[in-house]
């Protein structure tokens, strides 16, 4: 430490500044001095100088150094970079205004716009045989998901309004700050129980499930093997996830079990860590209906060591003796199942969705599932209605029966009609049925210079003339729907197709009627086409 | 941990213990209100809906509904009964439990933005250093415990680590490092998380009570329950209720629509509620349509994606909700930070993006969309929109405000910050909100041009693959909605002609929006469904007027309280949420244990590292309209103690003592800058 002397060649005027200069520094000294271990480092830096000049430079160099890199923003700047091009501050004014944005929203076409004001609307109460509110008449409804028949189930709505004066209906808050509801806890026991999980967890939106489980088990890094098929929400969880994955075949347990040796022989080459291993596919499939080969399934994943992601959307609820889903239909207990992912929207007629496993599973994502953490919990009256629905379906089997039953009688209709082909397993209660012949010429210049291939198919066209048959069957008094996509941004182009969802509420006669309804709508537009 | 015996005296002898003075008068009105009740309900009973739980569903007051409102306590706590007597139309409509009956007309403000001279935020403070150094050293402690239990755990009890260690030829199903916060850090004040809840969380909320002989490893359920002043909830305006005007509404729909609409809104799960809803929304926000989605975050997570692609850049504060990053994530969009509500910062990043372009190929953007919040959660902070739209006129960007918090919250109006700014709403290309907090329902909307709106019923992920908003929960909105905006009386047949009377070109998804000469207008009365009846005080907008005015009294109440005390507080002035800094991880599980071991005891959200910076540790508390000041003031004398025995007042401010604090409020909220009067 030196002591800055005023000399006596400064002139009067700079002398009381020096003079508080001087004091200040030797008060600094002493005041470091007092700090208890401060000897210890004037001593380690008097012993680090050692009379050179270098070494004492290249220590502040560092410590400065150090100094800016922790102070640097976090917020990434490019500035410097290679690729970065100084402007002046009148050339960006320039830029600035020469630059138009597009719009923040492309105008609907003229497609569109019919797509979008041909979406029925119902009246009152959804259910079996709703009201619409365009033509004021009821229809039979093949386009809801309604499985069991549980909308307008009036014990439920009772149970509901119990509910709506003990808890008001909004929750008010995330899970982890006041908004898990002793009616969430016991719904989410409830599930578990059902499905004889050890646990599971409740998400207040189905579609938002499985795309925050995904990513909160699979890492990049990691390796996903998922079916070409999957549902959008699946392919935007695998896309969160950042993990690698590969694709095999539309549920072809071949083609799985080929690309599980892929991987395995991969890292064999590599030589790499162990990273976890995920299997995601779905129960029933959304798109199609078809319906995966759980203990086959199964018996790869174990030989292979692999981890299970399945998504029993479609399927819980719906198949089962009780509507357990797929593990009760082959029989599998669900525990082998590592994250069964379920739509308590679809399955038990109420809204959310819900993961059930293990408890290490279900409490990791009580943290990191981000749309459980950031999201709001579920109304308390729906849980309820979700946890009686449970009940009734435990209680009437006779229901799932009669579901299955009324799918029969669909299929057995629709599988005698011309045109069309029928997907999907013989128990999905999603039926859907594409057009069997490419395209009309006509229609499509292009596509009809393909050959028809087995991939190939005009989605335009077809899609036009699914329409056409949607709104001639609703004129005739069936809603259907087609089935929707965001086109363009699935990663494998499903094909254009009308999806019929089955109730157990229809009578077998009711089913049979409509389904007569199809058929003669469908040979009606397709005659009309030809 | 609060384990309050429960008594076994019934709330009829717990009501004659009442050690008020007021007691008297306040048992005079509720008889009154009950008398009507009981009136009322003869009326109802002759209409053909037999109701099975009488007790639950025909009367509105205190005393018919003790068992579920009311536990069987001793109303020590203050909870349960006002301390001054309120008015016969309250007691009529809410349960002071659930919505503090509050009479006093001087424990009002109005929510507004005063350009001449206008309400500061506080600017943040510093603690002092040996603060920050003991907040380090204790992370640094507990770290290093860690690891040392780990290392010995996963030797000796490896049970409890199969999850973070690979076996049998499966890898750890979570990286250890990753769950290491999670396991070592956080678990240790598990308890002051997740807490589970029965009942409404309005004003108070009951818990389950619950303790842990394994570090919280399991928790073990007592059984009993205790009901705690809530200032915790997103519950701002009160909606949060099992009685009263919006309540009945949500009954009524139930029974005329049942709880699901049965799939997504293009695949046969559109009703007509939906439309009304929608319609109502863009009124509220003053857009030109909205839609409305069945959850909140996915609100984000599912649209963004449809308004920015690849060659887009989204630039998005650095404080953004995780809904929003999940969104941008999935959008392919490029992403850039501006420091949280730094116009500078941001005007420097605009000039810098536009001017370079895209990385690499220098090709103009496509598109630039901002994406801001109106109201930070964590931060209680508020953007700076006048200087957003000044930035937005100059540089053509586009501009997306989440609104989760602030759109009810804020305004003279409770339409938002642009209400709050006086900024109108069209200047903002995307508004987006949640109707979880403020209306007290769930899920979210997006509301802005209609071309736009229209493109995102088709090309956003909800409409082909979410479920719709269940009818229960749309009636939730409306019914919330309308009470705010206030119903206007169908005045001539101009009306007629309105939302709900076109159904030669329905089918479509949403009804005729109404060009509004005005914004804030009143909703209406042809924009709510005929059979949606509100109560008077609802339907006029008096209720809903005067929860706006408790709202930002109660939120610069406690603001300028606790800053009197000599606490560090974040945000803004108006902003219901108030976040008090603790800085040490250790105070913070104490501070929530202390306030929940007080004879009024205070349920309290404490947030700390990874929601905040790692130092700045803090407990949030959330005001609502439900709260009375005298509600407000308990918490401020709780903090005055706790804050005491923990250390926690390092402001460097004026102080006052809790008592003078408590006595002066009125001045303190307008003392603070000038109210404009409403």
């Amino acid at each position: 430490m030196e002591n800055a002397l005023p000399s006596s060649s400064v002139s009067s005027t700079l002398e009381p500044v020096l003079a508080l200069l001087a004091y200040s520094l030797t008060k600094l000294e002493t005041g470091f001095y007092q700090i208890p271990g401060s000897a210890v480092v004037a001593r380690y830096v008097k012993s680090s100088h050692q009379n050179d000049p270098g070494r004492t430079i290249l220590e502040v160099i560092l410590i400065i150094f150090a100094i800016r890199t922790l102070l640097q923003s976090r917020t990434r700047s490019d500035r410097g970079g290679k690729h970065y091009i100084q402007f002046g501050d009148k050339e960006v004014d320039e830029l600035v205004d020469e630059w138009t944005p597009e719009p923040l929203a492309q105008p609907l076409t003229e497609w569109e716009q019919k797509e979008l004001a041909s979406i029925p609307v119902i009246a009152g109460p959804n259910g079996p045989k709703p009201k619409l509110v365009s033509t004021g008449k009821t229809v039979t409804n093949l386009a809801s998901y309604n499985f069991t028949g549980l909308a307008g189930n009036e014990h439920i709505k009772e149970r509901a309004v119990d509910t709506l004066r003990k808890y008001g209906l909004g929750s008010c808050g995330p899970p982890g700050f006041y908004g898990t509801i002793d009616v969430h806890m016991d719904l989410e026991k409830d599930i578990a129980e059902f499905l004889g999980a050890e646990a599971a967890i409740l998400y207040s939106q189905g579609y938002s499930t499985v795309s925050s489980v995904i990513p909160a088990f699979c890492k990049r890094g990691d390796i996903i093997v998922a079916d070409r098929g999957v549902n959008y929400a699946i392919q935007k969880g695998i896309q969160l996830s950042r993990s690698t994955v590969r694709w095999f075949d539309h549920n072809d347990l071949r083609s799985l079990e080929d690309a599980l040796q892929a991987v395995e022989r991969d890292r064999k080459k590599r030589k790499g860590p162990l990273t976890r291993r995920f299997i995601i596919t779905e129960g029933i499939f959304e798109r199609d209906g078809e319906m995966v080969d759980l203990p086959k399934i199964i018996e790869l994943k174990n030989k292979y060591k692999y981890r299970l992601i399945l998504d029993e959307s479609i399927s819980f609820g719906t198949v089962g003796r009780t509507g357990r889903g797929l593990t009760e239909l082959y029989n599998v207990p669900a525990s082998q199942i590592d994250m069964l992912v379920g739509s308590v929207a679809n399955g038990l007629c109420s809204s959310g969705g819900f993961c059930a496993g293990s408890t290490i599973v279900v409490e990791h994502q009580r943290i990191n599932g981000t749309s459980f953490v950031f999201s709001a919990s579920m109304p308390a009256l729906l849980a309820v209605s979700g946890s009686e629905a449970i009940t009734y379906l435990r209680n009437t089997p006779s229901t799932l029966s009669a579901l299955q039953e009324n799918i029969r009688a669909l299929r057995a209709v629709l599988e005698k009609t011309e045109g069309i082909a029928i997907l999907g397993h013989r128990a999905s209660p999603i039926v859907h049925f594409s057009l069997r012949s490419v395209a009309p010429a006509s229609l499509s210049p292009a596509s009809a210079a393909t050959p028809a291939g087995k991939e190939s198919f005009d989605v335009d066209g077809e899609e036009r003339i699914l329409q056409e048959i949607v709104e001639d069957a609703l004129a005739n008094g069936v809603m259907l729907t087609r089935a929707k996509y965001l086109r363009k941004q699935e990663m494998f182009e499903p094909r254009p197709t009308i999806r019929i969802a089955m109730t157990s509420a229809l009578t077998r006669k009711e089913v049979e009627k409509a389904a007569g309804v199809v058929k003669a709508s469908i040979a009606r537009v397709l005659s009309r086409r030809r | 941990m609060a384990l309050r015996p429960s008594s076994p005296a019934s709330s009829l002898f717990s009501k004659k213990k009442q050690p008020l003075t007021t007691a008297a008068s306040y048992l005079s009105a509720v008889h009154e209100a009950d008398q009507h009740a009981r009136a009322r309900s003869i009326d109802r009973s002759s209409s053909p809906t037999p109701n099975s739980t009488p007790a639950l569903s025909l009367s509105s007051s205190v005393t018919a509904s003790s068992e579920d409102t009311v536990l069987h306590e001793d109303d020590e706590s203050g909870l349960n009964y006002p301390w001054t007597p309120p008015t016969s139309e309250q007691v009529f409509s809410t349960v002071h439990t659930e919505f503090g009956h509050c009479a006093n007309e001087s424990y009002r403000c109005v929510s507004q933005h005063d350009y001449a001279n206008p309400v500061k935020e506080k600017e943040i403070e510093e603690p002092p250093y040996y603060i920050l150094i003991t907040t380090y050293l204790s992370y640094l402690i507990l770290i290093c415990f860690g690891h040392v239990r780990d290392f010995f755990g996963k030797r000796f009890a490896k049970k409890y680590f199969t999850h973070v260690m690979s076996h049998k030829g499966y890898a750890a199903l979570n990286s250890d490092f990753d769950s290491f916060y999670t396991r070592r850090l956080k678990a240790r004040m598990d308890d002051c998380f997740s807490q589970p809840i029965t009942g409404v969380a309005g004003r108070t909320v009951v818990t389950l009570d619950r303790y842990s002989t394994d570090n919280n490893w399991t928790q073990i359920y007592t059984g009993t329950k205790t009901r705690v002043l809530n200032i915790s909830s997103y519950n701002y305006l009160g909606f949060a209720q099992a009685r009263g005007g919006c309540a009945d509404a949500v009954e009524e729909s139930i029974k005329r629509f049942g709880i699901s609409t049965c799939g997504s809104r293009l695949q046969g799960g559109t009703g007509e509620l939906h439309g009304v809803a929608e319609a109502l929304v863009a009124k509220f926000v003053g857009m030109e349509d909205a839609l409305i989605s069945s959850m909140g975050f996915a609100t984000n997570s599912t649209f963004i994606p449809a308004l920015v692609g690849k060659g887009c850049l989204v630039i998005s504060d650095e404080l953004n909700h995780a809904s929003i990053r999940t969104g941008v994530r999935q959008s392919g969009a490029q992403v850039r930070m501006f420091k949280h509500n730094d116009m500078e910062n941001l005007e420097n990043l605009l000039r810098d993006v536009i001017s370079q372009g895209q990385p690499r190929t220098h090709r103009p953007w496509r598109k630039i969309l901002i994406i801001v919040e109106g109201l930070y959660s964590m931060e209680g902070t508020l953007v700076n929109l006048p200087r957003i739209i000044e930035l937005k006129r100059k540089y053509k960007f586009y501009l997306f405000i989440d609104e989760a918090h602030s759109i009810g919250a804020l305004g003279p109006h409770g339409r938002g910050v642009c209400d709050y700014f006086g900024i109108n709403p069209r200047d903002v290309d995307v508004l987006m909100g949640t109707f979880t907090k403020s209306f007290g329902a769930a899920g979210g909307y997006i509301a802005g041009p209609k071309t736009l709106i229209d493109a995102l019923r088709l090309r956003g992920q909800s409409g082909a693959y979410a479920e719709s908003m269940p009818p229960p929960v749309l009636t939730q909105v409306m019914a919330s909605m309308a009470s705010i905006m206030g119903v206007a009386p169908p005045t001539s047949q101009s009306s007629k002609s309105g939302v709900m009377s076109t159904p030669s070109s329905t089918s479509t998804l949403r009804l005729g929006y109404i060009e509004s000469e005005e914004h804030p207008c009143p909703a209406p009365a042809s924009a709510i469904p005929s059979w949606l009846s509100l109560p008077p005080h609802l339907q006029d907008g008096s209720e809903g007027r005067t929860r706006l005015r408790r709202l930002a009294f109660n939120s610069r109440y406690l603001h300028a309280g606790l800053s009197k005390l000599g606490f560090i507080t974040y945000g803004h002035p108006f902003s219901p949420i108030v976040p008090l800094l603790i800085f040490n991880p250790g105070k913070m599980s104490m501070f929530a244990r202390m306030m929940r071991a007080r004879s009024t005891p205070i349920v309290v959200v404490v947030v700390a590292y990874p929601a905040t910076p790692l130092v700045t540790s803090r407990v949030r508390f959330c005001v609502s309209a439900a709260h009375t000041k005298e509600d407000i003031d308990v918490v401020l004398r709780a903090c005055d103690e706790i804050g005491d025995v923990l250390d926690l007042k390092h402001s460097h401010g004026e102080r006052w003592a809790v008592d003078e604090i408590c006595k002066r409020s009125v001045e303190l909220v307008e003392g603070v800058a000038a109210v404009q009067a409403a």
